[in-house]
């Protein structure tokens, strides 16, 4: 069998590692199942640079190297291909994640040492890649889901992999492959509700993929049924995500029994107090049940006994949890439910609370949903963590200073993120060129200069360059009214626009653009409705 | 707790361990420093909410 090599790229370097791969978890747990040998070097966790990378590349006969990621690691990518192209020649480098996915021509072309890409899901592609490197063979384009090199120069798509169907055929992530004890556990700590500031063996899982909305800065890696294979301009196939007018989803989730006997693993075999769910958007799967789906785990989460009890010393026990929730998709009822089996905080993507910027971002939430989601959460003993985003393209004074007046109501502290056209998000493609532009045409530059959306990078907003915006956040920090008023000022003086006009250079056409898939928004928000619904839903044109 | 980086269902020809330093002060200092600094901060002070739900 395969002797294979995972490791998890480093990322986000500024804070301490804090969530175990879950997606190279999983895969590790897939492969050793198909009877492969198989190691984890998690770089990430243990931050020893690369003469470590380099010992671990040298420590057996490694048939195959894989790594991958989100988009953040490809610094850390590039240099573990190189260290494992360097130390281990013979192995075979496969690459996936979200970062290859996005642009997969792109990272061939950056990154020669790597021999195969896993274009979307891994789940069937990864042990079909290790089958066949193990028999010798080294025809990766006869697997669905690869990208990789023809022998006389160039690159291969082949077919597209179809999403797997029946996830609870799954088996749990190999989390015992992961310094849990040594890394993870000390940086259980979630500073976003007291359970989880007090939360000190955390695991995370993820319940569900995909989300029915259509953020437009948003990205599902691929495996939502967001990825459609097209001909690009060069007449090669390629990938496409979300564009204007053509959004795709295929919405999956885990049984609620299959969550159960996950927490249940986890809780007998490494005794965690704390779960954190990664999926994108807890809501989209609960409404797309038909409102079961929150209520059953929430169930399990009784019936295993893990709905935590408070002692009289004001500790308790039991399991506390959180997750990702949706403004317009949340209910009181489904709130109230889940913070009496244990959920301690929920992350609400509010973004903006102007009307004019709400609209164009495809979330299907206005302000009034952000309210009135934010004082529920609140009543049902939830703590909301109310993320917020500025730089939009339609940002302008008039929606800063709206998003100021709510967190002054609202008691929200909150240093927002900047809009960030991430690969594979709608807003890479329409503004390509633009972040382009920015980077002097160097688009690996972008790539290298993306990080967390709280430092800027390419700029999106039509009305504020970078400088403007990281002065203008600072303001709005401290509620400084009377120095966005000045720079209104000056910034009218500056593109001639006289008071009293909005403050706005974005066209009218572009608006115009963004408005009318208003609707695809509204469809995709009643659709998610049904009583009926099938969970396998891709269907090109409509947004589920 | 082990210093041993590899971790799988087989034995390695080699081992790959690592000296796992003790946290110094200035290293808990350093790192509880930057936690103020960067990444998305966002909660909500529960004594400033002043909103009222059935207004809406
Ligand atoms: C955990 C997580 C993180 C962790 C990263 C932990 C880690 N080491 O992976 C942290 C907290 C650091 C993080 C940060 C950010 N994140 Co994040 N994060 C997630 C989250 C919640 C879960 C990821 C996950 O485990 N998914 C489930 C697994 C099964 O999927 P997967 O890992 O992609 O693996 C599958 C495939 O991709 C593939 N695969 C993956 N790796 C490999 C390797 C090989 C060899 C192969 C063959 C295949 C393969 O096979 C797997 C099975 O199909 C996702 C949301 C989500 N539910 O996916 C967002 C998500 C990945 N994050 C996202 C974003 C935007 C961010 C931030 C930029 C946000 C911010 N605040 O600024 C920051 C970046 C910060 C920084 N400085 O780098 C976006 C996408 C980003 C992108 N373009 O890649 C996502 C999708 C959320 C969203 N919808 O917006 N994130
Ligand atoms: S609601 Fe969240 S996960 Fe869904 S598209 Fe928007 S940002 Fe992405």
């Amino acid at each position: 069998m395969a002797k294979i090599l995972l490791i998890n790229p480093t990322v986000r370097e500024e804070d301490v590692p804090r969530h175990v791969p879950y997606g190279i978890a999983l895969l590790a747990a897939i492969a050793m199942e198909k009877g492969h040998q198989v190691q984890v070097y998690d770089e990430n966790a243990w931050r020893q640079g690369d003469e470590v990378t380099k010992a671990v590349c040298v420590a057996d006969d490694w048939d195959i190297i894989g790594y991958g990621g989100i988009t953040t690691t490809y610094g850390s990518v590039k240099r573990i291909a190189k260290i494992a192209k360097r130390y281990a020649p013979q192995a075979v480098q496969v690459m996936g994640g979200g970062l290859l996915t996005s642009m997969p021509r792109e990272m061939m072309s950056w990154l020669p040492e790597v021999d195969v890409g896993c274009v979307g899901e891994g789940f069937i592609t990864f042990p079909e890649i290790c089958e066949m490197v193990d028999r010798g063979g080294r025809e990766f384009w006869d697997i669905k889901g690869t990208v990789s090199r023809k022998p006389g120069g160039g690159l291969i798509m082949s077919q597209i992999r179809p999403l797997l169907h029946d996830l609870d055929s799954l088996p749990f992530p190999a989390w015992e492959l992961f310094p849990l004890e040594e890394v993870y556990f000390k940086n259980s700590q979630v500073l976003f509700s007291e359970e989880g500031m007090l939360a000190s063996r955390r695991l995370d899982i993820n319940a569900s993929y995909g989300c029915s909305l259509i953020c437009r800065f948003c990205y599902h890696l691929g495996i939502a049924g967001d990825m459609r294979y097209v001909e690009d301009e060069n007449g090669e196939m390629n990938v496409a995500f979300d564009q204007p007018g053509t959004y795709t989803r295929s919405i999956r989730y885990h049984s609620p029994e299959y969550v159960g006997a996950l927490v249940k693993h986890a809780h007998d075999k490494f005794n965690v107090n704390f779960i954190g769910f990664l999926d994108e958007n807890l809501m989209t799967m609960d409404k797309f049940s038909g409102r079961t789906w929150m209520n059953d785990i929430c169930k399990q989460w009784h019936d295993l006994g893990f709905a935590p009890k408070a002692n009289d010393d004001g500790t308790w026990t039991g399991i506390h949890w959180a997750g990702t929730s949706h403004a317009t998709l949340c209910t009181k009822e489904v709130l109230t439910t889940m913070r009496e089996a244990g959920c301690s905080h929920l992350v609400y993507g509010y973004e903006s609370f102007a009307p004019h910027v709400l609209k164009t971002i495809g979330k299907g939430a206005t302000r009034e949903s952000n309210l009135r989601s934010f004082f529920w959460t609140l009543e049902a003993g939830i703590r909301p963590v109310p993320n917020q985003i500025i730089g939009f393209p339609n940002e302008d004074f008039e929606s800063i200073r709206m998003n100021m007046h709510a967190w002054d109501d609202l008691g929200i502290q909150v240093k927002p993120h900047f809009a960030t056209p991430y690969p594979g998000s709608e807003w890479f493609t329409t503004y390509r060129e633009r972040i382009n532009g920015q980077y002097d045409g160097d688009l690996e530059r972008f790539i290298l200069d993306l990080g967390d959306a709280s430092s800027i990078s390419a700029v999106i907003s039509h009305n504020f360059n970078a400088v403007e915006l990281l002065g203008l956040r600072e303001a709005m920090l401290q509620l400084n009214y009377r120095r966005i008023d000045e720079y209104e000022q000056i910034w009218r003086r500056n593109h001639q626009i006289p008071d009293g006009a909005p403050s706005t250079l974005l066209s009218e056409n572009m608006t115009g653009a963004f408005l009318r898939d208003a609707d695809k928004v509204k469809n995709a928000i009643k659709d998610s409705e049904r009583q009926d619904a099938v969970v396998e839903t891709a269907n090109a044109g409509s947004t589920h | 707790m082990s210093n041993e980086v590899l971790r799988g269902n087989f034995e390695t020809r080699d081992k790959v361990e690592i000296k796992q330093s003790e946290e110094t002060l200035e290293d808990r200092f350093e790192m509880e420093a930057k936690k103020r600094l960067g990444g998305s901060i966002a909660f909500v002070s529960k004594k400033k909410v002043m909103w009222d739900t059935d207004k809406k």
